[in-house]
């Protein structure tokens, strides 16, 4: 036994300390964030530890049915859209053309800007006396008057939300876009001029060649995605704040409520949130290829 | 046939144009933001923001960069980055040599565990680190050290998966040979694997730099709720749009400030990134 120890010493040497790290903070996360969602605070003071209390408030407070309606709107539509603009542009760049590499680097950009820097753009755009507000009411010449009066983007629901949406699929477009361009360029070129010798169309290329073939990278974009969204906070948070989704009813809760009890139990929630989510998808992507792959 | 072929011609580069500018046009209003002169921001609803300042001025450039309060942020902001990269690779790459050459049981639970830290959404595990940083003994610890040790746990694991990668494409001769010439595991690790595995190393030392110098939610939780003198950058941006008149022409300023280092990097490294950032994806 001491021998084999000696043996191996290197070994454990070098995997020890990375292990306690991880595993120690994983213990450490995942203790705290359960005795958290079971203590209840009063005014910033924990009041009972071991109740349920802070999950039964949840369930029948309004603001947590709010938040999860609008994540569930926000998971909804901003993976189709991202699944949709990656795929548009990853089929933009799949041919060879003249000046290929400037175009992937300049619509890989959005990835190199800090998020928080992404908002706040979108914040001086959109904001009132921004640009989008003096397009939109024809202030510029060259735009047509959509709006008699100005707007305010980020104190209207769905328009808070819509920009949030905005900001996420303008900024994780790349990753999506990176993955499919992966799955498009391992179709073989034949198959398409097999289907054109045969006279296929360039529609029905695409559904009966590209979209099955693309399965495997659009299920991982998808589930990928889908998770990314559901614990998203940093776009909500910045340009919906008085819409929160349910990461900003964390920060709600944690920062402003001083309440960490309710803020873990969301957390918790939005674990097996995720965690069901990713499963009806599974399911459902099995479904969609028996149904689109006929062999 | 061949009307078809230009109409799907003709789509496509107006497809390219849209998506280029709809890239851009938010890049460039935050130049252009950065660069106004008061009368291009405080309109006075006259007339509308225009889209290239009157007199463009550089005056919010120098005024923060011989601004000590930014400095100060920043330098944080640095140090917290440099430590984590430290930390990562210090705990990343032996583990990660580890893996990659032995071929034990439970390697693949090993594995597992360490990415299984991933698992936990940010926004969820951001309340128990902030409650254990901020509570008893921990509270002692320097700001610096409790952000960089947060970073860390998002950090390390993509380091051991890439450095993993890296270990292998280097030949187990080498290694053999050193160790029939008398060296010991350890001697062979320092002086023979680590120096040719600099260049993979630091693909992944600046992705986990990065990773860090862009976090905000991790950061932003553990500074919120103690007082802490400096901020890290990406805080500091937030903490400017709640001030009571936000300046327009700072909050760009800043932010292309904070964003540069980050194209910079990401350009040179473009080709790195791309094998970090979709590692794993399809598989």
């Amino acid at each position: 036994m001491l021998k084999n120890l000696k043996k191996n010493s290197f070994l454990i040497w070098s995997l020890a300390p990375a292990c306690i790290f991880i595993i120690g903070f994983f213990v450490i996360i995942a203790f705290f964030l359960l005795k958290l969602s079971l203590t209840t605070y009063v005014g910033g003071m924990p009041q009972e530890t071991g109740v349920i209390s802070n999950y039964i408030t949840l369930i029948n407070s309004s603001a947590f049915k709010d938040a999860f309606w609008r994540t569930l709107i926000f998971v909804l539509t901003s993976t189709p859209l991202q699944l949709i603009t990656g795929l548009i542009t990853a089929m933009l760049i799949n041919k060879s053309f003249h000046g290929r590499g400037v175009v992937r680097s300049v619509l890989l950009l959005p990835l190199a800007i800090p998020t928080i820097v992404t908002t706040s753009i979108l914040v001086l755009m959109f904001s009132k006396g921004g640009h989008i507000g003096s397009l939109l009411t024809g202030q510029y010449s060259f735009f047509p008057q959509v709006m008699a009066k100005e707007i305010s983007f980020m104190n209207n629901e769905a328009f808070a939300i819509g920009l949030a949406i905005f900001g996420k699929v303008w900024r994780d477009t790349p990753i999506s876009m990176l993955i499919l361009l992966a799955g498009l360029q391992q179709i073989p070129q034949d198959q398409y001029e097999a289907a054109e010798t045969m006279g296929s169309k360039l529609v029905q290329s695409f559904t009966y060649i590209t979209l099955p073939l693309m399965i495997p990278s659009i299920a991982s974009v998808l589930v990928l995605r889908s998770v990314e969204a559901w614990k998203e906070f940093i776009f909500p948070y910045i340009l919906a704040p008085s819409f929160p989704v349910l990461g900003v009813l964390i920060e709600n809760f944690y920062v402003q409520q001083l309440n960490p009890g309710m803020s873990a139990a969301i957390g918790i929630m939005l674990i097996f949130l995720i965690l069901i989510c990713t499963w009806v998808l599974k399911v459902v992507l099995e479904a969609a290829s028996k149904f689109l792959v006929k062999v | 046939m061949v009307k078809k072929i230009k109409l799907s011609k003709i789509t496509w580069i107006i497809l390219i144009i849209v998506s280029l500018s709809l890239v851009l046009l938010p890049i460039y209003v935050m130049f252009k933001y950065s660069i106004s002169d008061r009368s291009s921001w405080i309109t006075g609803g006259k007339y509308p923001v225009p889209w290239f300042p009157f007199n463009p001025t550089l005056d919010m450039y120098r005024y923060y960069l011989a601004d000590t309060r930014f400095w100060a942020n920043a330098f944080l902001s640095i140090n917290v980055a440099l430590l984590t990269v430290a930390l990562s690779i210090i705990l990343g790459a032996p583990a990660a040599y580890s893996l990659s050459r032995s071929k034990f049981n439970g390697k693949a639970i090993i594995l597992f565990f360490i990415l299984s830290i991933r698992l936990i959404p940010d926004i969820s595990s951001a309340v128990p680190i902030a409650t254990i940083f901020n509570n008893g003994l921990w509270d002692y610890l320097p700001v610096v050290l409790k952000l960089s040790l947060a970073h860390t746990l998002l950090g390390l694991p993509y380091v051991i998966y890439i450095a993993q990668g890296v270990f292998e494409s280097i030949p187990k001769d080498l290694e053999e040979q050193a160790h029939v010439m008398g060296c010991g595991k350890f001697y062979t690790f320092l002086n023979i694997v680590i120096p040719l595995a600099i260049p993979g190393l630091a693909a992944g030392a600046i992705y986990v730099f990065l990773l860090s110098w862009n976090e905000f939610t991790l950061s932003y939780f553990i500074t919120a709720t103690s007082s802490v003198p400096m901020l890290p950058l990406p805080v500091y941006l937030k903490s400017m749009f709640g001030a009571f008149t936000p300046n327009p022409v700072g909050i760009a300023t800043i932010s292309l400030l904070v964003s540069l280092p980050v194209i910079v990097f990401t350009f040179a490294l473009q080709k790195y990134m791309i094998s970090g950032s979709t590692a794993g994806s399809v598989k």
